[in-house]
C-alpha cells in the first residue's frame, strides 16, 4: 500500500514539497538589517573560511544561546571575491552585537584580516 | 562624525608596523586623526619623531599626533616637565601608584588600560572621582580584549565593564582606543563603539568616546601649545606693560 511515508507515491511527495507555512503578518515578522562589510587583507579570501570563522567567533564569544537571538545569515550570493565585500543579515535588535563580534575576528587561517563596515541598511538594494 | 584613535604603537616603540602602515590603514578605516605613542628616551627622539610624522602626514593625508606613555612614576614626572614639547601624555595603567598619580594629575590626558595585568579593575570610586575632576580620560583598550580569549578575556571584560560603570557614575571621560601594536589590530570606529555597547555603554555614549572625547583632548592640546598657556587653569589673558 502506498502512503506518504513509503516515498513511492510521487503525488504525495510533490504535495509535501509544495506545502509551505503561511507568511507571518508584518507586525509579527522580525525586522532584518543587512550589514555590508569589506575585508582588508594582503591575501585572497576563501568564502568557506570566512563563514566558518564568523560562526566560530560568534559561538565562542556570545555562546549558542546568544547567537540564536541574532537571526544571523551570511549571504553567499552577495560575496564579492574580487572586492572582498560581503553582506550579513541579522535582526534589527542585534546589529551592534553583530558588528562588535566582527571586530573580534583577527585571522582566517594564517591570513590576518580587518573588517571594515561599509554600511547598514534595512534592504539589500540600498547597500548596493 | 570625526573619529580619532589616540593610542597605538609603531615600530618606533613596541609595535611591529611602520608609521606609514598604521596611518594608511587608519585612513582606510575612516579615522580623521591618530596618535603614535612611544616611550620617552630623550629629547632628540621627539624631533626625530616629528620629522617622520610630518612626512607621513603629507603622504597619507591624516592628522597625526605624538604621544608619550609613562611606564612608571619617575617617567611620568619627567614627561610632565617636558609637557609642551609633544601632544598627548598617556600614563600606562596597571600599577596602582601610577593609576593614582595619573588620575590626580591634570597634565595627563589618558590613563591607558588601568586594569592591565591585574585581577581587579585598577580603579575605585576615589580614583575615578579624581579623574573626573582633573579631566583625565580613562581608556577602554580594545587590544586587551582582542589578544586574550576564553577565561582571561572574560576577566578582562569584567574589569573593563566595572571601570565603565564607575566612570559613568562619577562623570569621568571614557575614551576607546585600539592600543594596536600592528596595523592589523586597528579596528573600524563603528566596530569599536559597537563593542563598547556590550560593556554597558549606550550607542551615543560609546560613539562620543571615540569622537567627542578625543576631540576635546585635542582642543585642549591646541590651547596648551599656545604661548598664553602656563598650566592647567592658568592662562595669560592680557599682558600689562608698565
Amino acid at each position: 500500500m502506498d502512503n506518504a511515508w513509503s516515498g513511492n507515491n510521487k503525488e504525495s511527495d510533490k504535495m509535501n514539497r509544495e506545502e509551505k507555512l503561511k507568511i507571518l503578518l508584518p507586525t509579527l515578522r522580525k525586522k532584518s538589517r543587512y550589514i555590508k562589510f569589506q575585508i582588508i587583507s594582503d591575501e585572497p579570501i576563501v568564502y568557506e573560511d570566512l563563514e566558518q570563522s564568523i560562526w566560530n567567533t560568534f559561538l565562542d564569544f556570545f555562546g549558542e544561546r546568544g547567537t540564536s537571538d541574532f537571526s544571523l545569515w551570511i549571504i553567499k550570493n552577495l560575496w564579492n571575491e574580487k572586492e572582498k565585500t560581503g553582506v550579513i543579515k541579522c535582526n534589527n535588535k542585534s546589529v551592534t552585537q553583530v558588528v562588535a563580534g566582527l571586530g573580534l575576528i583577527q585571522r582566517l587561517g594564517d591570513t590576518r584580516i580587518i573588517f571594515k563596515i561599509l554600511g547598514i541598511s534595512g534592504t539589500v538594494r540600498r547597500l548596493r | 562624525m570625526n573619529f580619532f584613535d589616540l593610542h597605538m604603537h609603531s615600530a618606533f616603540s613596541e609595535g611591529t608596523s611602520s608609521l606609514e602602515q598604521l596611518a594608511s590603514t587608519a585612513k582606510t578605516l575612516g579615522y580623521k586623526g591618530i596618535c603614535f605613542s612611544s616611550y620617552f628616551s630623550g629629547n632628540e627622539v621627539i624631533k626625530k619623531f616629528y620629522d617622520e610624522i610630518e612626512k607621513i602626514k603629507q603622504k597619507v593625508g591624516i592628522e597625526i599626533f605624538l604621544g608619550f606613555e609613562a611606564r612608571n612614576v619617575k617617567e611620568l614626572n619627567m614627561l610632565i616637565e617636558r609637557r609642551k614639547k609633544f601632544d598627548i601624555l598617556l600614563a600606562r595603567g596597571g600599577d596602582l601608584k601610577l593609576n593614582r598619580l595619573a588620575c590626580e594629575t591634570p597634565e595627563v590626558d589618558i590613563l591607558t588600560h588601568p586594569e592591565f595585568e591585574r585581577n581587579d579593575s585598577g580603579l575605585n570610586h576615589v580614583l575615578v572621582r579624581a579623574a573626573a575632576k582633573n579631566d583625565v580620560a580613562i581608556e577602554i583598550n580594545f587590544r586587551e580584549v582582542l589578544i586574550y580569549s576564553k577565561k582571561t578575556r572574560a576577566k578582562v571584560i569584567a574589569n573593563i565593564s566595572r571601570n565603565v560603570e564607575l566612570a559613568k557614575k562619577y562623570g569621568a571621560p571614557l575614551i576607546i582606543c585600539s592600543g594596536a601594536i600592528s596595523h592589523y589590530e586597528l579596528r573600524d570606529p563603528l566596530v569599536m563603539s559597537s563593542f563598547a555597547t556590550t560593556l554597558g555603554m549606550n550607542l551615543k555614549y560609546s560613539k562620543d568616546s571615540i569622537s567627542k572625547v578625543p576631540e576635546n583632548i585635542l582642543n585642549e592640546i591646541k590651547k596648551r601649545k599656545s604661548e598664553k598657556w602656563i598650566m592647567p587653569g592658568v592662562e595669560i589673558i592680557k599682558k600689562v606693560i608698565k
